[in-house]
């Protein structure tokens, strides 16, 4: 049953959003059933940190590294509810375009992201994955402009291809299970097949192929180069909540999928094709992100070619493995979504006070909304990896892991790469920070609630720079000890 | 009974041809429900495979995924486009990217190119070389007709014949996957065809053309 919660409480939502004819209403409704959803996450941590794993019936399981997930989808999705209230009020009525449209796609995005990771079958498992695309693509096309229709349909064919990659992956992983020797009901059951990888060492072949095909599609959702033409588009045109879901939450989503996938391979066959493919994933994104956040006009894209880059950094911690890395990888992962949120909050801000996101038009931030610029000061500087903020940490770490390992190739290229997107952030900002303001409005005041959830996100960030909670620290080494 | 068993041997066997035949097929067709026809076509061919697999094995549930197969694939999908298609209004040809000559060349250079892609895996696979070459074919021309096909639901073809290509390969390595599984697959694809389909439209009320080749606002 406490597994069962969080994946009903969303689809009661979506349900009753269908009821809600007043707008109003359906944002009251909305904010009691995330409530509630918060609660009944919360409850399965819990109940898992003291059962270690909590598997319920054929389909459902949960361990530390579900939990460790867990966590930061709550997390991020109690901010993103909160912050999408004040957000709503500023969209003009249309007939898809309603706040009982929004939330009422949102807990459905929401329960595909909990089913992913609470489904303990890697056929479920796709399933859901592909599921989170369709639930979210006309979230992303939620404005209806010329631009929100392109990237809705280019986010929904590109990932319904590269997931139909994973697909095949999964296919040829059952097959080598089954040919190994597993029972075919559950050879798809992950458990089962992590205790049954080391007798499947005789299908090396097969478990490659299937991990490259897995890589390939999952890593288009995570928004690997070359994979990623998608991820700038629908980034940029989905409404500001949304594109904080889908940088905090889908991305971290996929790569979970990733993870369960790469444990399986590592222990059939070692760690040392899978890892290698993921340094080379890694690597791609980090410099090709880092060098076309350069060019970037629009903020929300900027803030997607980071989000590309600060997955590839993840992807070269999982790719080192050792003591640190997957430690680092994790807790970066974490940090990301917080820093990634707290930007896209503040770029809803000014695109509400601007009109626009093209950053050549937007001077004199400082002055006009001092609030907003200090959100995103705070958020650029922990994005770009400076103390005292999280991901300073998480960078330190898997750098700390590449030199230990003497893989001074993979820890240059990563240095290179952060002082490129350093560059190419302090030269974005500083001109839309400075300056006189030509056409802003006088800022109006931040709302108090916005206030509250940047303030949380700032907060975070900044508590992960200086410490690691013991709490939150267990839970990541057992998310860890999941994988090894 | 023997005669119906070889009739169902014979069936698996012959039924990459056919497979082969559609996919040409689809290649030179200039019009959409041309291309909605050969799909269903298609999928008639493997529902008749699975029938026979799940007659040869005794297997009840591949009778259930065939049921299945028959309903999504042969009667609803094509429906739900050619609905589509009536209630577009807009006109039915595909404009591809490559004249119906070429792309019959390319495709049967795809279905060359699938029989030595699987060669190495036959005989550690031990299954039917042509099933398998016929799959990975599906694959890659799905592929082919999703890039060379300008109009957004000819690109909604392209990417089911993609995944029948996957499905086959599922079919005959596995003998298919766990029902649980192959049911959510279908359900996901139905979702996806529908939203998709909701796209075309929003396409076609934003940008008043279904040309996806001109989408070309989002760049860099």
């Amino acid at each position: 049953m406490t597994l069962l919660f969080p994946l009903l409480v969303p689809l009661l939502g979506a349900a009753m959003m269908l009821v809600c004819r007043r707008p109003a209403a359906a944002v009251r409704v909305a904010l009691a059933f995330g409530a509630l959803e918060v609660l009944a996450i919360g409850n399965a941590v819990w109940r898992i940190r003291a059962a270690g794993v909590l598997p319920a019936g054929r389909y459902l399981r949960a361990d530390g590294l579900t939990s460790f997930f867990l966590i930061n989808t709550g997390l991020i999705f109690a901010l993103v509810l909160v912050y999408s209230v004040g957000y709503l009020r500023h969209i003009a009525e249309g007939r898809f375009s309603s706040p009982r449209w929004f939330y009422g796609l949102m807990f459905l995005f929401l329960f595909t992201i909990m089913a992913v990771y609470l489904s303990s079958n890697l056929g479920l498992l796709w399933i859901f994955v592909e599921a989170t695309t369709l639930a979210s693509a006309l979230l992303v096309g939620f404005y209806n402009t010329e631009g929100a229709v392109e990237a809705g349909w280019k986010y929904l064919i590109v990932c319904t291809v590269g997931i139909a990659f994973a697909l095949f992956g999964t296919i040829v992983l059952y097959l080598a299970a089954v040919r190994g020797g597993v029972d075919p009901r559950s050879a798809l059951d992950w458990a089962v097949l992590m205790s049954a990888a080391p007798n499947l060492r005789g299908a090396q072949d097969l478990l490659k192929l299937a991990f490259v095909f897995v890589a390939i599609g999952y890593g288009t959702k995570i928004g690997f180069v070359p994979m990623h033409s998608w991820l700038p588009d629908a980034h940029a045109e989905a409404p500001s909540p949304i594109s904080a879901m889908l940088s905090a939450v889908l991305l971290n989503c996929a790569l979970y999928a990733l993870l369960r996938f790469d444990a399986i391979t590592s222990r059939a066959i070692g760690s040392g094709f899978s890892h290698t493919l993921l340094l080379l994933f890694g690597g791609l994104s980090v410099v090709v992100a880092g060098f076309l956040m350069i060019v970037q006009r629009d903020l929300k894209r900027l803030l997607a070619y980071s989000s590309i880059e600060h997955m590839g950094i993840a992807a070269l911690g999982i790719g080192l493995g050792g003591a640190f890395g997957l430690y680092g990888a994790l807790l970066h992962a974490f940090n990301h979504s917080i820093a990634k949120s707290l930007l896209f909050f503040t770029a809803g801000h000014v695109r509400e006070n601007f009109g626009t996101l093209r950053m050549e038009r937007i001077r004199g931030m400082g002055r006009a909304l001092p609030w907003s610029s200090g959100a995103l000061v705070i958020g650029s500087l922990a994005i770009v990896g400076l103390p005292p903020f999280g991901l300073f940490v998480s960078e330190f770490l898997i750098l700390t892991e590449a030199f230990s390992q003497a893989r001074y190739a993979v820890a240059v290229l990563l240095l290179a790469a952060l002082s490129l997107v350093f560059g190419a952030l302090l030269y974005h900002f500083q001109r839309m920070l400075a300056g006189d303001p030509e056409s802003a409005p006088a800022g109006p005041r931040l709302p108090a609630a916005d206030f509250a959830v940047m303030g949380v996100c700032a907060a975070c960030l900044f508590v992960l720079g200086l410490h690691i909670p013991g709490a939150f620290s267990s839970a990541l080494r057992a998310a860890v000890a999941v994988l090894q | 009974m023997h005669l119906v068993h070889f009739a169902a041997a014979r069936a698996l066997a012959s039924s990459a041809v056919f497979l082969f035949i559609t996919v040409l097929l689809m290649a030179t067709a200039k019009r959409i429900s041309t291309c909605i026809v050969l799909f269903s076509a298609q999928c008639a061919i493997i529902t008749a495979e699975i029938l026979a697999m799940a007659y040869v094995h005794k297997s009840p549930e591949a009778y259930a995924v065939a049921a299945l197969v028959l309903i999504v694939k042969v009667l609803a999908i094509p429906y739900a486009l050619f609905r589509i298609v009536k209630n577009l209004q807009a006109p039915g040809d595909i404009t591809a990217s490559t004249t119906a000559a070429q792309s019959v060349f390319i495709a049967a250079g795809l279905i060359l190119l699938s029989f030595f892609a699987v060669e190495p895996y036959s005989e550690t696979l031990r299954v039917d070389t042509d099933m398998l070459a016929a799959a990975i074919a599906l694959v890659l021309s799905g592929a082919f007709l999703m890039v060379s096909r300008k109009k957004a639901l000819a690109q909604v073809i392209g990417l089911l014949v993609l995944e029948n290509g996957i499905f086959l390969a599922a079919l005959t390595t596995t003998f298919g996957m766990p029902l649980v599984v192959e049911i959510g697959i279908f359900f996901d694809l139905l979702m996806g065809v529908f939203l998709m389909g909701l796209f075309v439209f929003r396409i076609r009320d934003t940008f008043e053309h279904l040309d996806v080749s001109k989408l070309r606002r989002l760049r860099g």
